[in-house]
């Protein structure tokens, strides 16, 4: 007798793991015996024999629409806002007279605004630096991409920037997918991963394929009468020349067989060949009795199933056992990791961000020294916790340095008014002693609330505002803003 | 011998363990009985090392599980005050009952079985004996008050875990599998410092290490960095905006310039 699986195997169809054993048989529902046949047929042939069923039983039409009766409904010429304008266009439009005027246009909803991402100066050096696009050119880019809505044949038409290059529309898009992906990628995710690679999949573009399917489509729809029925005609005939290659091959098949039986090899036809390993393995797996059905369904080839005798890897178990498997390939025979306590590889932020970091944590209830249930997960999300407050920390020193930069460039614009540059200097100095005295110690006060994540205006950079006076007009020790800022006057 | 010796490569099996205290205010007639001794003691306390999971038919914090198949030995160094300050305990329960009245760190030592073939693990816990508070600053406060809030615990949990084990220890390890922490609360919550609000729910008894402890802090985490996420990106807008204006001062500082 032959199994499911031996059949499959030798029809070399893929071997299907056994079908979970039926269901426990619920009774058969009472079926209710169709109109238009008498009983006891029905008690006989039960009601499996469709087609007797679907002849007899009456034919069901579609209720008719009821058009035109009951109470009539009332329309009216009314004029609505529609929430998603920004302008106050005024527009008409027909509805029922027993709608809620004050009702939320309808469709107001579809007008949804796809996220526009935006990059700091320090996100572009760091991720979207790009031989062929400038940071203008992108920046240029992205706002047009906007203000289209991604609506790629609009922006490749107003597409105007004076740039080396004709950009064609897979150079738009694929920059411009690029760039989000790039930006997903560095940020810190608030969600789950399969949601963040969900959305980066949303920005998948291959330039390459696109130009060349676009380049097929081309040729394709650029065939002549001529050619078309000229490719019509070499299909039909390629079409013949395999059916007749199909029957000689089987005719073949059948004779060699009928000669010189199952040994004759049948060397050219594939499909045979195939058939025939598959029973030869058959074979063996049946003599190995014990089934493996957990084991993939693989094709088996060369009959060489290694079966190295492991610890049986299984979730389950392992999770029984608080067994984890780690990639093995790539682990030298180097040095041996010895015994650790979970909580010994604790992640740690950065020496030059740490306490600021773990200023964040504490903020938000969170310790960053010691889990309550020191876990592997737990153990992974506090590295992801730090590296989300890292980045946080880090982006607030940016905005601190540009504040920085700003507060000098506005100073220096205010005072490049008529003062002549000897009073500008003694200004400055003055205005740095009022400062230093009452200035650090509010500062030193402020300095806790200056990474609070609930603050939202840095006191650091109020500090150093104040600080910028000086700076700028006293050359001293500043950034390489404010010197290249003073050089400029110099000059002048 | 050495067919045996052979390492499983890319795993890592570990094993969780609690460690800690519990602590209780001596009677007064035990206070009594030490009086010609040791009249300053005010506290019984016991130091253990124990599996993670509680046995459902006893009264303690952990040891539903023997760990000496791959414990051999846990050495508690107590404070030098102490007659033998370092004590060895070679057999389960690994734990040392003493009195004091005073808290200290204390260095445990655990070392495991020669088949492992692992070096000693050190760690240290601080003696807890007086109740914890809603900040987790330290507080002593007066001993009938202490009597009143009943026996203070202070406990961790934390893994072993071992990397590659061999094989044979891994069968040791694998013969024993641990005792699954509970699903879901059923008695006071272990309290920690890193889960302060957790304060009430751990009063009332002999606390346990739930599987929704872990599941909690989980949530717990990722909340914060929700939170921190969201926060940076508005930074991050604050960053552009700033950047522009920045970019247009320098426009107007150079147009002055010429």
């Amino acid at each position: 007798m032959a199994a499911a699986g031996d059949i499959r195997s030798a029809l070399d169809l893929e071997l299907v793991p056994p079908a979970p054993p039926p269901q426990k048989k619920a009774a058969p529902p009472a079926v209710r015996k169709p109109e238009g046949i008498s009983r006891e047929l029905f008690s006989l042939i039960g009601p499996s024999s469709t087609t007797l069923v679907a002849q007899l039983a009456k034919p069901r039409l579609k209720q008719k629409p009821n058009l035109g009766q009951g109470s009539k409904i009332k329309w009216e010429w009314r004029a609505f806002k529609n929430g998603a304008r920004t302008d106050s266009l005024q527009l008409h439009h027909w509805t029922k007279a027993s709608a809620d005027p004050n009702e939320e246009y309808q469709f107001a909803k579809y007008n949804v605004q796809p996220v526009a991402y935006t990059y700091s100066q320090d996100e572009y050096t760091r991720f979207l630096e790009d031989e062929e696009w400038t940071k203008e050119e992108t920046d240029y880019l992205m706002n047009i991409v906007r203000e289209y809505d991604t609506r790629w044949y609009v922006i490749l038409d107003r597409y105007d920037f004076p740039s080396p290059k004709e950009r064609t529309m897979e150079d738009i898009k694929d920059r411009y997918c690029a760039v989000c992906r790039k930006l997903i990628r560095n940020r810190p995710w608030a969600g789950d991963d399969a949601s963040k690679n969900l959305l980066m999949a949303s920005f998948n573009f291959d330039k390459d394929r696109e130009v060349m399917r676009k380049k097929y489509v081309a040729s394709l729809e650029g065939r002549t009468k001529e050619q078309i029925a000229e490719e019509e005609a070499l299909y039909m005939e390629i079409k013949r020349l395999e059916q007749n290659e199909r029957r000689f091959k089987r005719d073949r098949d059948d004779l060699l067989r009928t000669i010189a039986g199952i040994e004759s090899g049948l060397p050219d036809i594939v499909e045979d060949e195939a058939a025939l390993t598959g029973m030869l393995l058959d074979a063996k797996r049946n003599k190995r009795k014990g089934g493996d059905l957990d084991s993939p369904a693989t094709p088996l080839l060369g009959g060489s199933i290694r079966r190295i005798p492991t610890v049986p890897k299984n979730t389950a178990y392992d999770l029984q056992h608080c067994i984890t498997r780690t990639d093995q390939t790539g682990t030298t025979k180097a040095a041996h990791q010895p015994a650790y306590l979970r909580s010994f590889k604790l992640p740690f932020p950065k020496a030059s961000v740490a306490p600021k970091v773990s200023q964040t944590l504490t903020e938000l209830g969170v310790s960053h020294t010691r889990l309550v249930m020191p876990t592997h997960a737990n153990v992974a999300l506090l590295e992801g916790l730090i590296d989300a407050a890292t980045s946080l920390v880090e982006t607030k020193k940016v905005v601190d340095k540009v504040d920085y930069d700003i507060q000098v460039l506005k100073n220096r614009l205010g005072m490049q008014g008529p003062a002549t540059k000897m009073e500008e200097g003694e200004d400055g100095m003055e205005v740095d002693d009022g400062n230093d005295a009452e200035g650090d110690i509010d500062a030193e006060g402020e300095d806790g609330r200056a990474q609070s994540v609930v603050s939202t205006r840095s006191a650091r950079s109020r500090k150093q505002a104040r600080r910028s006076v000086s700076v700028s007009s006293v050359d001293t020790s500043a950034t390489v803003s404010t010197r290249a800022g003073t050089k400029r006057q110099r000059r002048n | 011998m050495s067919a045996e010796r052979v390492r499983v490569r890319g795993l890592n099996i570990h094993r969780p363990i609690i460690y800690g205290n519990i602590a209780t205010v001596l009677t007064p007639k035990a206070r009594e009985a030490l009086a010609a001794t040791l009249p300053d003691h005010t506290h019984t306390w016991t130091v253990a090392v124990r599996g993670a999971a509680s046995a459902s038919d006893q009264d303690t914090v952990g040891g539903a599980d023997d760990l000496s198949h791959f414990i051999k030995r846990v050495t508690f160094k107590l404070h030098d005050t102490y007659p033998i300050p370092s004590r060895n305990v070679d057999k389960p329960p690994f734990e040392i009952t003493e009195t004091g009245w005073g808290e200290f760190e204390i260095q445990i030592r655990i070392t495991f079985v020669p088949d492992a073939g692992e070096k000693p693990i050190t760690l240290y816990h601080h003696l807890k004996l007086h109740p914890w508070t809603a900040t987790g600053d330290p507080e002593i406060p007066p001993l009938d008050v202490a009597i009143k809030a009943g026996p203070v615990h202070s406990w961790q949990y934390d893994e072993l875990v071992f990397s590659d084990p061999f094989q044979t220890f891994l069968a040791t390890l694998t013969t024993h599998p641990p005792t699954p922490l509970v699903r879901s609360r059923r008695k006071p919550v272990p309290f920690h410092v890193s889960n302060l609000p957790a304060l009430e729910a751990s009063k009332g008894g002999t606390p346990e290490f739930t599987a929704q402890m872990e599941k909690e802090e989980a949530e717990r985490l990722e909340e914060a960095r929700k939170t921190v996420v969201a926060e940076e990106e508005r930074w991050r807008m604050k960053l552009v905006e700033k950047e522009k204006e920045l970019e247009q001062l320098q426009k107007l500082v150079a147009e002055k310039a010429q």
